[in-house]
């Protein structure tokens, strides 16, 4: 199936989680927050939140600057 | 309720509908902790001291250096070497003679932040690294204080803002749960001026719009800033029930 990551579409294979999709992603994730559909998904759901078709991920990192 | 001289100083904040004399009462009622005289504290702490904030604290412990002036807009060239703190103060006090302003100049350990967290309505975190932004945030659902957290770097900001008082709100640590990890500041990254301004305004209008009681849209939202488009985009905060911090089973 395929979804978008931060405007990008990418293929997964169905039923997959966040988690898979990160390791297929194979991105440095220090720091990272994670959306689906403009919905915060919590770290510790990472591993069991499964994806849809056509799902948005967005993927952005923390800053600490001020 | 407010003298003729406030009336005349506030008198913008009167012809809302949204503030008027109650809002304005509100705001001189207003006691705001401030931590961080950097990019997002200077316009924050300016705006909020203009608008007639009674009561404001200050938190910072570095001293003015040359770098900063390119987007720390309350400093000036040749108070370069001084305390941020201090000359903040100073310059709020210039700016509106009828609020009260007290400056903290030591970097505050969690037992001094729930001391002070105890004293103020409402907090606005402007620092510049992860540390004390978790300090902070645990520090304020501890004393279920408000938190409007604001960051920047490059061209892009972002603004949360967490209402501790209510036992639904999710929190920072819900969103950014792993303090220890590299994460990108100023002095690493690089940084625009008016990105950080934006963001540090952003934390005092909301800061103003809570305390004379108007809704919020960043509760329990990151908004994201991109610099490049002017574009915000919003996301919804989940309270993460097993966030160490704010979840269940702290
Ligand atoms: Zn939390």
């Amino acid at each position: 199936m395929n979804v978008i990551v931060n405007e990008s579409p990418v293929e997964i294979a169905e039923n997959s989680t966040v988690e898979q999709l990160l390791n297929h992603l194979d991105k440095p994730l220090k720091g990272c927050a994670l959306a689906v559909n403009q919905s915060i998904i919590s770290r510790s759901k990472w591993s069991e939140y499964k994806l849809r078709e056509g799902d948005q991920i967005s993927l952005f990192q923390a800053i600490a600057g001020g | 309720m407010l003298s003729d001289a406030e009336m005349l100083r506030y008198s913008r904040h009167l012809l809302l509908e949204d503030v008027g004399e109650l809002g304005q009462k509100d705001l001189k009622d207003g006691k705001v902790l401030i931590i961080g005289m950097g990019g997002l504290g200077s316009p924050a702490a300016m705006y909020l001291a203009g608008a007639g904030v009674g009561s404001l604290v200050l938190s910072d412990f570095d001293c003015l250096e040359v770098s900063n002036l390119q987007r720390q807009i309350g400093y000036q060239t040749g108070d370069i070497g001084a305390d941020k703190v201090e000359l903040m103060k100073h310059r709020l006090e210039m700016i509106n003679p009828e609020i009260r302003v007290r400056s903290i100049n030591v970097e505050m350990d969690e037992a001094q932040l729930l001391m002070e967290l105890m004293m103020v309505n409402l907090v606005l975190d402007c620092t510049d690294n992860m540390d004390s932004r978790q300090m902070i945030n645990a520090a304020c659902v501890k004393a279920k204080v408000p938190l409007i957290v604001g960051a920047a770097i490059r061209l892009e900001g972002q603004l949360m803002f967490f209402d501790n008082r209510q036992a639904d709100s999710a929190c920072y640590h819900c969103l950014f749960p792993n303090s220890e990890e590299q994460t990108l500041n100023c002095s690493n990254s690089g940084v625009l001026g008016p990105v950080v301004g934006t963001i540090g305004t952003m934390q005092a209008l909301e800061a103003i719009k809570h305390i004379v009681g108007l809704p919020s849209g960043v509760k329990n939202r990151l908004k994201l800033f991109d610099g490049k488009t002017l574009d915000w985009q919003t996301f919804v905060i989940n309270k993460d029930p097993n966030c160490t911090v704010c979840g269940q089973n702290r």
